[in-house]
């Protein structure tokens, strides 16, 4: 089966890059969701079945760690797998986005090539996710 | 058979006993892009990043710059039958090798440009070994779409993430859930 994926950055070019990204590598996405702050991206997953979110942390109105802060409050963080993409890479920022259960990490500015080796080995790790 | 590629050219195969090679890669780049649904096969071996810089010399030799000579590659392999995405694309070479004091960065620009005029042609690419001080010998070898590397005295085949198989993780995925559209993940430990 395909992936429902959910792709929040303030950056429309981002958000564009890693759809496409995902399209040539061939993974099988379903539905793409796109938001452009924490905010929406709550509103589109409190409303949708989504497997796989792609976030950013420095975005306006409300940022990824608020928002993952918020889904674990929701009780929907438990089903999802979170990719963080930004380009705060400090060992301190990853420490804590591990603790609270993002599953991998991606410090911008990243090559296609790299964000499909982090979907497949995260897609490769869970046998139910596809 | 084997098929020499040199600096500066390109070569397309669709002859499955064929192995192209391209020797002396050094701050140039080399690409090697296959087909196996089609069976097709090409090697470019360029010098220089952009055309814009000789266009008598880029219109003369297409394939010593990578703008034009990844493009006119691509051109040749989808004329000859080859779709884009099953292109498999590994790419060497953007070594730093006679610029000592790394002004020009010639390898490193070879290797942006490759990567723009890729993306660009929404092409990916699989696996690659660049940079270094050392050169490069590289290797297409169309029976099994190998793409093969010697350099310092050693020989090792580029494996592509398509190796890891996404379409066997498919496979497994369906045959757990029965073909049926369940999804959740098994795994909630994040």
């Amino acid at each position: 089966m395909s992936l429902r994926i959910l792709v929040v950055d303030d950056s429309r070019i981002i958000r564009k890059i890693i759809r496409k990204t995902l399209q040539l590598a061939k993974i099988p996405v379903d539905v793409t969701f796109e938001a452009s702050n924490g905010k929406e991206a709550l509103e589109i997953l409190e409303q949708n079945d989504v497997h796989i979110v792609f976030a950013d942390i420095n975005m306006p109105v409300m940022n990824g760690l608020e928002m993952i802060n918020s889904l674990w409050e929701k009780g929907i963080m438990e089903n999802l797998k979170v990719i963080v993409i930004s380009t705060d890479g400090s060992q301190n920022r990853i420490e804590e986005l591990k603790a609270k259960g993002v599953c991998s990490y991606l410090r911008k500015p990243f090559t296609p090539e790299v964000l499909r080796k982090i979907v497949l080995e995260t897609i490769g790790e869970n046998n139910g996710i596809i | 058979m084997n098929r020499n590629v040199g600096i500066a050219e390109m070569q397309i195969t669709t002859d499955a006993d064929d192995i192209l090679i391209t020797y002396s890669l050094g701050s140039c780049v080399g690409l090697s892009l296959h087909d196996p649904i089609a069976g097709i096969g090409g090697l470019i071996h360029c010098m220089l990043p952009l055309s814009s810089k000789n266009l008598e010399k880029a219109k003369a030799k297409p394939y010593m710059f990578v703008d034009t000579g990844v493009t006119h590659l691509l051109q040749k392999l989808y004329n000859a039958g080859a779709t884009r995405k099953n292109l498999i694309a590994y790419v060497a070479g953007g070594a730093n090798i006679m610029d000592v004091k790394n002004m020009f960065r010639i390898g490193k620009r070879n290797y942006t440009v490759l990567r723009k005029i890729l993306w660009k042609n929404n092409i990916l690419i699989a696996a690659e070994d660049l940079g270094g001080n050392c050169p490069r010998t590289m290797k297409l070898e169309m029976k099994t779409g190998t793409t093969w590397i010697r350099s310092s005295g050693r020989e090792f085949n580029l494996m592509g993430e398509q190796k890891k198989d996404i379409k066997s993780i498919m496979v497994e995925a369906d045959r757990e859930t029965a073909g049926g559209i369940v999804n959740v993940f098994t795994n909630t430990s994040g």
